[in-house]
């Protein structure tokens, strides 16, 4: 059959799948491939370089449900390589999941995004993932990594790892019982400063496109039910050197003795080595969580904020800037805070000076 | 033997730069004690202490992890590539 008449066929086969008509013309995907993507319910935690382009390549793929978690907000200097966002945004002070949300919504309105605006923690990532098919990692942090790791053992859900910085990549697929898992690779994450971060080192966003794009090549072939083709090693690729590799770690379940998936020892997902407060590597800055509770009521601390700043707030967040201290001692602070209480304070890495703003004019 | 030793850029910082440095060695162990030797601050990156890696750090001879072959003791050939692999954040 002419690959024309097989396109013409397919879309008679379902009208509301004439969109995806190149894809399906894909034999291992197909028509009944497309359908699984319809049907299938993905968690994507982050949305900031990797997470837009999983989200925009993964919408107009046709994965019918995608839930975007983010904690943060968008930064001019993000437009570089966070695909999905543009200067408006930032303009209309919209959080990165209610952005991607919106932009996704112009894209293709027949896959239905949740955007929740939330720190991803060990008290609420169950509850996001539990009715998933697959866990993609859009994050920037390993703690937040090993934390989708031990959910992923728990609930036998698949997640797929995914991490840049400058022009180098690593991508991992995840398969609990079946393959490795992220702490029989990386035990643990390297001390504090130990390395570079993007933000330090910086980031280029081709990198960011070919980790991205792999990952989300992984997951549609997860959700199709093309197992066999599914990557079984650790890809590292270099884009400056020109450096591409598959390693394999495919013993690395046996050999390591790791506490999530030979133990079941969920140190993360526990809270041992979580935190209320984490500071952002490379950003000066630290964000505070806070217990689950009610909103906060944004009119009532703007109006305390108006002695030191000039707040501006929508129904997202609320953003100031802080100036404490007289003379040599004046420290400039930027303040942002989440309708969950959740704020971001810039200026500073330390705790202690965090909280104290965040108790100062936020109240705890 | 010369060896070809793979630096991902977290590393290059302490290598001033350099993505590849050859050594002689026979065994990764002593392809990584003639890194560390030329570079000041590779050791503390590599090495939890002396013959145990940091558990953020993986190293390949030639896309196999050397924890399958024999750890730090695995020998290497002249023309072989040995690839640091550590963890990484960014995203």
């Amino acid at each position: 059959m002419a690959l024309s008449d097989l396109a013409q066929e397919l879309e008679q086969a379902d009208p509301s799948l004439a969109r995806y008509n190149r894809q399906m013309l894909w034999a291992p995907i197909g028509v009944e491939g497309q359908k699984k993507l319809k049907a299938a319910r993905v968690l994507m935690v982050g949305c900031g370089a990797l997470g837009t382009v999983l989200a925009n390549t993964l919408s107009r793929a046709g994965v019918g449900h995608l839930t975007i978690i983010d904690r943060d907000f968008i930064e001019l200097n993000n437009l570089q390589r966070q695909v999905l966002f543009d200067q408006q945004d930032i303009k209309d002070q919209l959080p990165k999941s209610v952005a991607a949300q919106r932009k996704i919504a112009g894209i293709n309105s027949d896959v239905h995004v949740e955007a929740v605006v939330a720190d991803v923690n060990h008290n609420n990532i169950e509850q996001y993932a539990k009715d998933k098919h697959l866990l993609l990692d859009g994050t920037d942090n390993f703690e937040t990594r090993f934390l989708i790791n031990d959910v992923s053992i728990k609930l036998n859900i698949p997640w797929i790892y995914g991490a840049c910085i400058s022009a180098m990549g690593l991508g991992m697929v995840i398969r609990p019982g079946i393959t490795p898992c992220l702490r029989c690779i990386f035990e643990t994450s390297p001390p504090a400063g130990m390395n570079p971060t993007c933000d330090t080192a910086g980031v280029l966003g081709p990198t960011v496109n070919v980790v991205a794009s792999w990952q989300a090549m992984e997951a549609m072939k997860l959700l199709t039910g093309n197992i066999d083709a599914v990557s079984t090693r650790l890809f590292s690729f270099d884009l400056w050197d020109n450096r591409f590799q598959q390693l394999n770690v495919s013993r690395a379940r046996e050999i390591a003795d790791c506490p999530a998936c030979k133990h079941h020892n969920y140190e993360y997902l526990s809270g041992k080595f979580g935190s209320s407060t984490t500071a952002l590597c490379g950003r000066n800055a630290v964000q505070i969580s806070q217990p689950p509770g009610g909103k906060v009521d944004f009119d009532h601390i703007a109006a305390n904020l108006r002695s030191v700043g000039t707040p501006t707030f929508n129904k997202f967040m609320l953003k100031c800037a802080i100036g404490e201290g007289q003379g040599e001692r004046r420290k400039e602070y930027e303040l942002t805070l989440f309708a969950d209480g959740r704020a971001i304070i810039k200026g500073t890495h330390e705790a202690a000076v965090a909280k104290a703003i965040y108790a100062k004019y936020v109240g705890s | 033997m010369a060896i070809k030793i793979r630096i991902p850029t977290p590393l290059r910082a302490v290598t001033n730069g350099a993505d590849m440095v050859e050594v002689q060695a026979g065994t990764v162990d002593e392809a990584l004690k003639h890194l560390c030797g030329q570079f000041t601050g590779m050791e503390k990156r590599l090495y939890k202490q002396p013959g145990e890696l940091n558990r953020f750090v993986n190293i390949y001879v030639n896309d196999e992890d050397i924890r399958f072959l024999n750890n730090l003791q695995t020998p290497i050939k002249d023309g072989d590539d040995v690839s640091v692999v550590p963890a990484i954040a960014g995203g």
